[in-house]
C-alpha cells in the first residue's frame, strides 16, 4: 500500500453534515474525509446519493447545509479557489461536437487558466496515450462512446487538478479501453493526485481504490480498505461484492 | 377505421402521427387555451381578409387578379421545394427511425412514400393557414372559382415535394454524404428565398405586373403549345381554370408517385452511407500554439460552433433575406420621400436586434456543456461576457456593409443606424442573457416557444430602439423617450429567478 496523507498536508476532501433534498433526502447529514493522494471508491446502491454528493463537490449543486472543504478551502465560501484544483467528469460525457479533440482541450484548459505551452503538450501526451492522437482534427460529433469518455477525462486531466471526481467512469467502455483508462488514474495517483470515483463495476472498486466508502440513503454506512471492510463485516475472505451486498441489504444497519 | 399493420397506409399514418406531435411539441401542447387561441387566430384571418375585400374589392376583378395568383404560386412552389430538400437532407441524416424501418420487412418505397406524404403535408398545412382563408372569403362573396386553390394548393404540395425530394437525393450523389447537408441547406434557402428574390425583381421593373398579366393571358391564348402554358399552369389552376387544374393535379400527382417510386431505392441507399460517413474532418491546419487569454478561447470557441454548423447559419441567413423585400418596398417609399434613412436606418436596426437576439440565444441557453462551465474556476460574469462579445463581433459585420452604405448616402443616418443598433444587439444579448430557456442548438427558430414572453419583449424591444432610429435621423430629440422605454423594459424584463447562468452552485 502506497503511504498517503503524511499528516502534514491537509485532507483532499472534508465533508461535514452535507445534506441535499429533492423531493425527498438525496443526501443526509453525509460526514467524509478523503485523504490527499489515495484513489477513494465511493460505492453505494442506485439513488444512495453518489452522484448528488459530487456533483455539489463540483459547484453544479448548492447543498442545503453542510460544509464542503477542498485541499483546506472552504468550497461554498470560496467556490473559485476550490474549482480552481478540481475537474469533475460525469458519467455522460459532454463534449461540444463541433470541436475537434485539439481544440476540446484548449478550451478547457482556457477555462482553468493552465499554462499554455504546458497544457498543449499535456494535451498531445493525452492524446497519444489514450490513442485519439489520429483522430485530433477530427470532429466530436462521428466519435463513439469510448472515445468521447477517453476525450472528456482528457480535459478532466489537461489542467493537472489536484482532485480528480469521477462518476461512473467505466460504464459503457469496452475492456481495452477501460484498462486504458485505469492504467491512466493509477498512474496519476501514483504521481501524487487525489481521485475520488463512483463505480458499479465492484471489481474496479477492489483492485484500484486504497479505501472503499459505502453510502446508502444519503448516509456513510461503512469505509476503509477492503481488509477493514472484511473485518468490520465479520468475513474475512468475502470478496467486495459480498461485503457490499451484505451491508446494503434491505434491513441491515451498518456503522 | 383500422388500418393493417404494415400496410402504406398504417405507415404513412404513423409518419403523420409524428409530424402531428412535432407540431404540438412546438407549441409546447395544445391545451385547450391554445386551441381557442389558434382557431380565433383562423377566424380574425378570415375577417382581416373580408374587411380587405370590402375596402379592396376591385381587386377581386378576375381580370387584374392573374398576376397576383401568379404570385401566390411563386410564393407557394419554392416554398415547398426548399421544406422538402431541408426535411428529406434532416431525415437521411438525423435517421430517427430509419434504421428501425429499414431493418423491417417493409419496402424502401413505402418508407420514403410515407415520409413524403408527412413532409407534404407539414408544408400544405403551413401555407393553408394563409391561402384557405383567402380562398373562403371570397367565395363566401360569390367567387366560388377561389375554392380551386384546396386541390390547386394539394397538388403544389405533392409536386413540391416530389421535386424537392428528387433534389436533395440528386444534391447527395452529385457531391457525397460528406458535403451533402450543406449543399442541402444552402439549396433550400436559396429556392427558399427565390420567392423574395422575384418579388423585388417585381417590384423594381415598372411594366412586371402588366407582362406577367400578358404571359397569363397569352398562354391561355396559344394554349398547350406555348411553353408559358405549362410555367403558368400552377398560377392558372388557383385561378379555377378547370382545365389547368385537371392537368395541374395529373402532373402534380405523378410528379409526387414517380419521385417515390423511383427514388425509394435511392434513399435507403443514401440514408445507409449517410449513417457509415464519417462527419467534415478539420482543414489540416499548422498546429498553433494554446492561446492564453480566456477570452479569446471563448470566443474563438463560439465562433467555431457557429460557424461550423450550416444549418444554423442557413436558418439565421434565412431570418436577414425575409427581411429583404421590405427593404425594398421601404426603399422606393423613402425614395419617394427623399429620406432613405428614416426607412433604413430602423431596418438595420430590427435586423441586427434579430441576429443578435438568435446568437445571444445560441451562446447563452444552447450551450452544449453548461456543466463544464459551472465546474470551471471563472466567475459566471465573466463567462457571459465573454459570451456577450464572441456574438456582437458577427453581427457588427453582417452589419457593417449596410450602415457603412447608410452613410455614404447621409452620414447622419448611418451614425445613427450604428448608434441604435448596437443599442438594440446588447439589450437582445442582455435579454437573453436575464431570460435563459436551455435548449438544444438545432431549436433556435423556435425558441421563443419555449418562453412567448422573452419572445414578445424581444420583439417589443427591437420595435422600441427602431422607432427611436427613426425618430433620431429625423432629428429630434424625443427619440431618447424611446431610449428610456427600452431601458425600463429591460430593467422589468431582468428576473433573478429566471436567470439560470454558469453560476457557480455551491
Amino acid at each position: 500500500m502506497r503511504d498517503i496523507d503524511d499528516g502534514a498536508h491537509p485532507p483532499a476532501l472534508i465533508l461535514r453534515g452535507l445534506r441535499k433534498s429533492f423531493a425527498k433526502t438525496a443526501v443526509d447529514g453525509l460526514n467524509l474525509t478523503v485523504r490527499a493522494g489515495e484513489l477513494y471508491a465511493l460505492l453505494g446502491p442506485n439513488g444512495a446519493g453518489k452522484t448528488t454528493t459530487l456533483r455539489m463537490v463540483a459547484g453544479l449543486l448548492p447543498p442545503d447545509s453542510g460544509e464542503i472543504e477542498v485541499f483546506g478551502v472552504d468550497a461554498r465560501r470560496r467556490p473559485l479557489e476550490a474549482k480552481r484544483v478540481m475537474a469533475w467528469l460525469p458519467d455522460e460525457p459532454t463534449l461540444y461536437d463541433k470541436l475537434d479533440p485539439l481544440e476540446y482541450l484548449e478550451f478547457v484548459a482556457g477555462l482553468w487558466g493552465a499554462e499554455p505551452r504546458r497544457a498543449q503538450r499535456l494535451a498531445d501526451e493525452l492524446l497519444e496515450t489514450l490513442g485519439l492522437w489520429e483522430h485530433r482534427r477530427e470532429r466530436c460529433e462521428g466519435f463513439s462512446r469510448g472515445m468521447k469518455q477517453k476525450l472528456a477525462l482528457a480535459g478532466a486531466l489537461v489542467h493537472e487538478p489536484r482532485l480528480l471526481m469521477l462518476d461512473e467512469p467505466l460504464t459503457g467502455l469496452d475492456a481495452a479501453v477501460a484498462r486504458q483508462v485505469k492504467d491512466l488514474l493509477a498512474a496519476r495517483v501514483k504521481e501524487g493526485a487525489t481521485i475520488i470515483l463512483t463505480t458499479h463495476i465492484l471489481e474496479v472498486a477492489e483492485r484500484l481504490a486504497d479505501r472503499i466508502g459505502i453510502i446508502q440513503r444519503g448516509r456513510l454506512i461503512a469505509e476503509g480498505t477492503l481488509v477493514e471492510l472484511r473485518g468490520a463485516g465479520g468475513r474475512d475472505h468475502a470478496s467486495l461484492e459480498e461485503i457490499f451486498l451484505h451491508l446494503t441489504a434491505p434491513g441491515e444497519r451498518a456503522a | 377505421m383500422k388500418l393493417r399493420p404494415g400496410s402504406f397506409s398504417w405507415l404513412a399514418a404513423h409518419d403523420l402521427r409524428q409530424t402531428w406531435r412535432g407540431f404540438d411539441a412546438a407549441l409546447g401542447g395544445l391545451t385547450r387555451a391554445k386551441a381557442a387561441m389558434l382557431a380565433g387566430a383562423v377566424i380574425g384571418l378570415h375577417a382581416f381578409f373580408w374587411w380587405g375585400l370590402r375596402h379592396y374589392g376591385e381587386v377581386a376583378d378576375d381580370a387584374r387578379l392573374s398576376p397576383y395568383i401568379a404570385l401566390g404560386a411563386l410564393f407557394v412552389l419554392p416554398g415547398i421545394v426548399a421544406q422538402a430538400v431541408t426535411a428529406a437532407t434532416r431525415a437521411l441524416y438525423a435517421h430517427g427511425d430509419l434504421d428501425l424501418l429499414f431493418a423491417s420487412p417493409i419496402s424502401a418505397r413505402a418508407v420514403l412514400g410515407s415520409k413524403a406524404v408527412a413532409i407534404a403535408a407539414n408544408a400544405i398545412a403551413w401555407f393553408a393557414i394563409l391561402l384557405l382563408p383567402l380562398a373562403n372569403v371570397n367565395a363566401l362573396a360569390g367567387h366560388f372559382h377561389w375554392l380551386a386553390v384546396y386541390p390547386a394548393l394539394l397538388a403544389c404540395g405533392l409536386f413540391g415535394t416530389g421535386i424537392g425530394i428528387g433534389l436533395a437525393l440528386a444534391l447527395f450523389a452529385a457531391v457525397g454524404p460528406r458535403r451533402a447537408r450543406l449543399v442541402s441547406q444552402i439549396a433550400a434557402t436559396v429556392v427558399g428565398a427565390s420567392f423574395m428574390l422575384g418579388l423585388q425583381g417585381y417590384a423594381l421593373a415598372p411594366g412586371a405586373r402588366a407582362s406577367l398579366a400578358r404571359a397569363m393571358q397569352s398562354s391561355i391564348d396559344n394554349q398547350w403549345l406555348d411553353w408559358r402554358g405549362w410555367l403558368s399552369l400552377p398560377a392558372r389552376a388557383a385561378e379555377g381554370d378547370v382545365q389547368a387544374l385537371g392537368v395541374w393535379m395529373i402532373v402534380a400527382a405523378g410528379v409526387f408517385a414517380a419521385a417515390t417510386f423511383a427514388l425509394g431505392e435511392s434513399f435507403a441507399r443514401a440514408a445507409i452511407i449517410s449513417a457509415g460517413a464519417p462527419p467534415p474532418s478539420g482543414r489540416k491546419r499548422k498546429p498553433r500554439a494554446f492561446r492564453a487569454s480566456l477570452g479569446a478561447t471563448m470566443r474563438s470557441k463560439e465562433r467555431r460552433l457557429i460557424l461550423r454548423d450550416p444549418w444554423l447559419i442557413s436558418q439565421i441567413a434565412l431570418q436577414v433575406v425575409y427581411m429583404a423585400p421590405v427593404s425594398f418596398v421601404l426603399w422606393r417609399n423613402g425614395g419617394a420621400t427623399g429620406s432613405p434613412g428614416v426607412v433604413f436606418a430602423p431596418l438595420i436596426v430590427v435586423v441586427g436586434a434579430q441576429l443578435a437576439g438568435s446568437l445571444a440565444w445560441l451562446a447563452l441557453s444552447g450551450e452544449d456543456a453548461p456543466d463544464l462551465l459551472r465546474a470551471a474556476p471563472v466567475s459566471p460574469g465573466r463567462i457571459e461576457r465573454h459570451k456577450i462579445e464572441a456574438i456582437l463581433a458577427p453581427v457588427a459585420i453582417v452589419l457593417c456593409g449596410p450602415v457603412v452604405a447608410l452613410a455614404l448616402v447621409s452620414p447622419w443616418s448611418g451614425f445613427w443606424a450604428g448608434l441604435f443598433t448596437l443599442g438594440a444587439s446588447v439589450s437582445a444579448a442582455l435579454l437573453n442573457l436575464w431570460r435563459q430557456s436551455p435548449s438544444r442548438r438545432s431549436r433556435v427558430l423556435q425558441r421563443h416557444s419555449q418562453s412567448k414572453i422573452v419572445g414578445m419583449i424581444e420583439h417589443v424591444l427591437s420595435i422600441v430602439w427602431a422607432v427611436g432610429a427613426a425618430m433620431a435621423v429625423m432629428g429630434s430629440w424625443s427619440a431618447l423617450i424611446p431610449v428610456a422605454a427600452a431601458c425600463l423594459i429591460l430593467r422589468l424584463s431582468r428576473s433573478r429567478t429566471a436567470r439560470l447562468s454558469f453560476a457557480a452552485g455551491a
